[in-house]
């Protein structure tokens, strides 16, 4: 290799490191993983949140990506799903990236059969990381059957985090939907009973962190493909809120720590911070190691 | 004592009757469940799989069968008038009170959906979005088997079949 191409390479990869301002530890045995919301239009914005995933996932090498719904829009064909879905994130999965989805009001139920969102045929599922048990719900259909289960699951699960994600938000300052009354009056005392203490939903096409809702921490994130610029009207529940542009998330859970990163689709750090649960960790968080 | 009594009195018949409509109506709903069940044993269960096509298919097989085993596939044939209006007293008793305003609210948050016209038997379009549920309407509705789900459109609530993504039945407005 010549001098001239190993000085392109070597402040090439500075270039890169330099730009990808991680804010997350990477800690021994930490849960790493995305977040994406609102992604499956096929358009560039989706393919450029999808590139900088790459980028991102090179420096900070997450094992999956939460899909909080509305996955694939309008048409549903195999050549939807390609464009939509397959091709996007194609390098992720080549790297081993595993998609969990949700369901929004743009999938189709059946959507659940499709292998790569790894939902196992239910439109309503849960799947244990580490100390941390993920329970992925249809927002779009809560029925009392679905109810009655993520109450059984919550309370039956030891899981140091308890982390629940679906489409509608129930905190929202979204102008264009704002949050879903019905759906919090049902799902919000089941979460607050069971030590839900990280909720993840989309459906507003935008990015907005609530301050906590009576100890539960919201995060809606609903621009990683969709777009609606200026939707949101802060309100003193916001806790931090971004409308300009698309993004996506990487969160790092270690021990009874939560790090979150929101990144925009030119790679700029939106939001990042902590969760500490402390006090409130439940007795199984000591042994919080995978 | 004697109101108390007058009230039950004047209850019963209607409770009896509501009753009576939701175990017709369950009925009617557990013969179309059946039908469901043998089109999707002919036409094989699907299983998850990485090919989209697969899944296409087997909707599209699933709703071709059903259609062709379903002899009364017309509007009313689950929802008679009688049990339509029984449902519409469902719904308006769910948005009482306090409740009212924030399944109005939620409804209106769902994405409303409008659909050109509603066909029973012919497939919820793909590119219209699914409005979602109020979960304080559900829970006031009867249960339904897993085959099928009730959808708000509108002002109109459908049953839909879930896997085969067809329009089984609706009640037009319905929905306040």
């Amino acid at each position: 290799m010549s001098f001239r191409k190993f000085a392109v390479l070597l402040f090439g990869f500075l270039g890169v490191a330099a730009a990808l301002d991680l804010k997350l530890p990477k800690d021994d045995k930490s849960v790493r993983f995305a977040i994406i919301g609102d992604n499956g239009t096929g358009e560039k914005r989706q393919y450029d949140v999808a590139d900088q995933m790459v980028k991102w996932h090179d420096a900070f090498p997450f094992d999956f990506a939460l899909m909080l719904g509305d996955n694939i829009y309008g048409g549903k064909t195999a050549a939807d799903f390609k464009l939509k879905f397959e091709d996007p994130y194609k390098k992720l999965m080549d790297s081993g990236v595993k998609f969990y989805a949700s369901l929004g009001n743009h999938d189709d139920s059946n959507e659940r059969y499709y292998k790569p969102f790894n939902m196992d045929g239910k439109r309503y599922y849960s799947f244990k990381k580490g100390n941390v048990t993920f329970f992925a719900l249809d927002s779009t259909y809560m029925s009392p059957d679905q109810l009655q289960w993520i109450d059984d699951q919550l309370k039956s699960s030891d899981a140091t985090w308890k982390i629940c994600y679906f489409h509608h938000p129930l905190y929202s300052d979204g102008k264009f939907h704002g949050p879903d009354l019905d759906l919090r009056r049902r799902l919000e005392p089941i979460f607050l009973r069971d030590g839900v203490k990280v909720v993840f939903t989309g459906h507003e096409h935008v990015y907005e962190r609530l301050r906590p809702q009576k100890g539960i921490n919201y995060f809606v994130l609903g621009n990683s493909g969709e777009l609606r610029v200026h939707n949101l009207r802060k309100s003193r529940d916001t806790a931090k809120g971004f409308d300009t542009d698309c993004g996506f998330g990487l969160i790092e859970i270690s021990g009874t720590q939560m790090y979150y990163q929101i990144v925009s689709r030119t790679g700029a750090t939106i939001d990042s911070g902590s969760i500490d649960l402390g006090a409130n960790a439940p007795a199984s968080a000591s042994a919080s190691a995978p | 004592m004697a109101a108390c009594a007058v009230a039950l009195y004047g209850q019963t018949p209607q409770v009896n009757a509501g009753a009576a409509l939701l175990e017709d109506f369950s009925k009617r709903v557990a013969a179309y469940a059946a039908i469901h069940k043998k089109a999707r044993a002919e036409v094989h269960p699907l299983k998850p799989t990485a090919n989209p096509e697969a899944i296409e298919k087997y909707e599209h097989h699933l709703a071709h069968r059903i259609r062709e085993l379903r002899k009364n596939f017309v509007q009313g044939a689950i929802f008679t008038p009688e049990i339509g209006a029984e449902f519409g007293r469902l719904i308006k008793q769910a948005m009482q009170g306090a409740t009212g305003p924030r399944v109005q609210a939620s409804l209106k948050h769902a994405e409303p959906v409008r659909l050109p016209a509603l066909h029973v038997g012919s497939s919820y379009p793909e590119h219209v979005p699914l409005q979602s549920t109020p979960p304080s309407v559900l829970a006031n509705l009867p249960k339904l088997p897993p085959e099928v789900e009730y959808r708000v459109v509108g002002n109109a609530l459908v049953l839909r079949d879930v896997d085969a993504n067809l329009i089984v039945d609706f009640i037009r407005n319905v929905i306040p």
